[in-house]
């Protein structure tokens, strides 16, 4: 049997399960706009609130803090790069580099961020069909005249579908190299171009036969969307989002 | 009546290798016909015209009277095709949303195709795993699920590419007892194999390919004396001088 990532829908009844995934995509955009303003105080609140949500899915908060190891890279390269462009009182000092406290502060302040940005991705990911999120993307866009939008939106929901799959098989690879004995290069160059090669490789053959058999089963843009529609229980969750994001940014 | 003509068929792929040559090809409503030969003789580039994933390079394929090129939607869904490889077919995030994938790219409404994905996954016993996440099934599990999304298009002629390759024993009983039972429910059927053991024994008709070319056509018990010169293996019970049996006895 196959090892899943987090990355991909999970069925399931929770309260974020029902939401109308237009709400969702709109609470998606709004945390991520708040999380960008908010300070300390405000991303403790966004924390807390999705770590509940998360684990109200019944998500492992392990299993995602695993997947999410490679994505620590970025952040750590974005930290460093905060800490020492920001000017500010010194924290440390070594020859022509200094580290500023601003520095430090800040660069967790934003790995902070884009940390609750992922997270929340993550969350309507979990709950949320990508055939949904094609038929809300098209909803979207249709008002908005020369844009493609059922192109846009079948793009967007391949991509969101397909997520766990390249991660899937980019650890299948990966293992493979292991067995391999790659850890005993050192070179992470090296390393990074023999495991990205097979999985490019892997990923585009793997899509070839994909859209074979969706072209069997006579795939178009045009297809039976799922029905969108919205209740009382979507206006209240978009009245308590705005609230909370309000919060956070005052 | 004659669900699939074929007429001088010829395909050559982009690189300028000649895939099929001259193949010339009837089947009737109904029949369970295996195609028989070695890795890379052309088998799944045949299956592949029956429903216009490829097109001829020069000749003609109908079916049920239709040119493949005229109407693809049309044919497509009377000629379902399950992959050799079922992993990289399944695109739904649960089995029932992959089965539904079929009858909502033909735009139907949503309570016939809940109905179809309701009724396909009932033939293919699947109905209690509806809520689970397609890659956590077994392969067997994963080949009727396959099946189910081709079900659900309700189509006339079912191929099969490859059906029992990388699958266990219990698997590989799974998915002949569903092809046997789909063929005793009047769809017609065509395996694509390279192994004759599992299947020979529940087909009508035997076609061998070799090198791009259609090579023999007939019964099967008279053509098992003739496949190994075109690197097909004989059945295990001819060697020894007894009669085939199928594997789900």
């Amino acid at each position: 049997m196959a090892e899943l990532t987090v990355f991909g829908f999970r069925q399931g009844t929770s309260f974020l399960h029902q939401l109308d995934v237009r709400f969702k995509l709109i609470f998606l955009v709004l945390i991520s706009l708040a999380s960008l303003k908010a300070q300390v105080a405000g991303l403790s609140l966004l924390t807390l609130i999705l770590v509940v949500a998360l684990i109200h899915v019944r998500v492992s908060l392990g299993s995602i803090l695993r997947d999410l190891r490679y994505a620590s890279i970025l952040l750590i390269f974005i930290f460093v790069a905060r800490a020492l462009s920001t000017s500010g009182s010194a924290f440390v000092e070594f020859k022509i580099i200094s580290v500023s406290r601003e520095g430090l502060y800040e660069g967790a302040l934003v790995c902070w961020r884009l940390v609750i940005v992922i997270i929340t991705g993550l969350a309507f990911v979990l709950t949320t069909r990508s055939s949904e999120i094609k038929a809300a993307v098209a909803w979207i866009l249709r008002p908005f005249p020369f844009v493609p939008a059922k192109r846009i939106a079948t793009m967007m929901s391949l991509i969101v579908r397909f997520m766990p799959v390249i991660f899937q098989q980019a650890k299948e690879t990966l293992d493979a190299q292991r067995a391999r004995g790659v850890e005993n290069r050192k070179n992470p160059v090296y390393r990074l171009v023999k495991l990205g090669i097979p999985i490019l490789r892997r990923t585009f053959e793997r899509a070839d036969k994909l859209a074979l058999a969706m072209e069997a089963r006579c795939y178009s843009e045009n297809r039976t969307d799922p029905r969108l529609s919205s209740e009382i229980k979507d206006w209240i969750a978009l009245f308590v989002v705005v609230f909370l994001c309000s919060i956070t940014i005052i | 009546m004659k669900i699939i003509e074929i007429e001088n068929l010829n395909h050559r792929f982009a690189d300028g290798t000649l895939g099929l040559k001259n193949i010339n090809l009837t089947i009737e409503e109904g029949t369970f016909v295996v195609i028989a030969g070695q890795n890379g003789s052309g088998k799944s580039t045949l299956l592949r015209h029956l429903n216009g994933l490829l097109l001829p390079t020069t000749g003609t394929v109908r079916v049920a009277g239709i040119p493949v090129p005229e109407n693809l939607i049309s044919v497509r869904q009377m000629v379902g095709m399950v992959f050799q490889d079922a992993d990289s077919q399944i695109v739904g995030e649960t089995v029932s949303d992959d089965v539904a994938f079929g009858p909502e790219n033909l735009c139907l409404d949503r309570e016939e195709v809940n109905r179809r994905v309701a009724r396909a996954l009932d033939l293919v016993n699947l109905l209690d795993l509806k809520n689970q996440k397609p890659h956590l099934l077994s392969g067997g599990e994963k080949r009727r699920l396959a099946i189910a999304g081709i079900l659900a298009m309700e189509p006339k002629v079912l191929v099969f590419d490859e059906p029992f390759s990388s699958l266990d024993f219990p698997g590989v009983k799974q998915v002949l007892k569903q092809i046997n039972s789909l063929h005793q429910a009047g769809h017609t059927i065509l395996v694509a194999a390279h192994d004759l053991e599992k299947v020979i024994a529940h087909a009508d008709r035997l076609v061998i390919m070799n090198h791009g070319k259609l090579v023999k056509d007939g019964l099967p018990d008279q053509l098992f004396g003739e496949l190994e010169a075109f690197g097909i293996r004989q059945p295990c019970a001819y060697r020894l001088g007894g009669e085939v049996q199928s594997w789900l006895n």
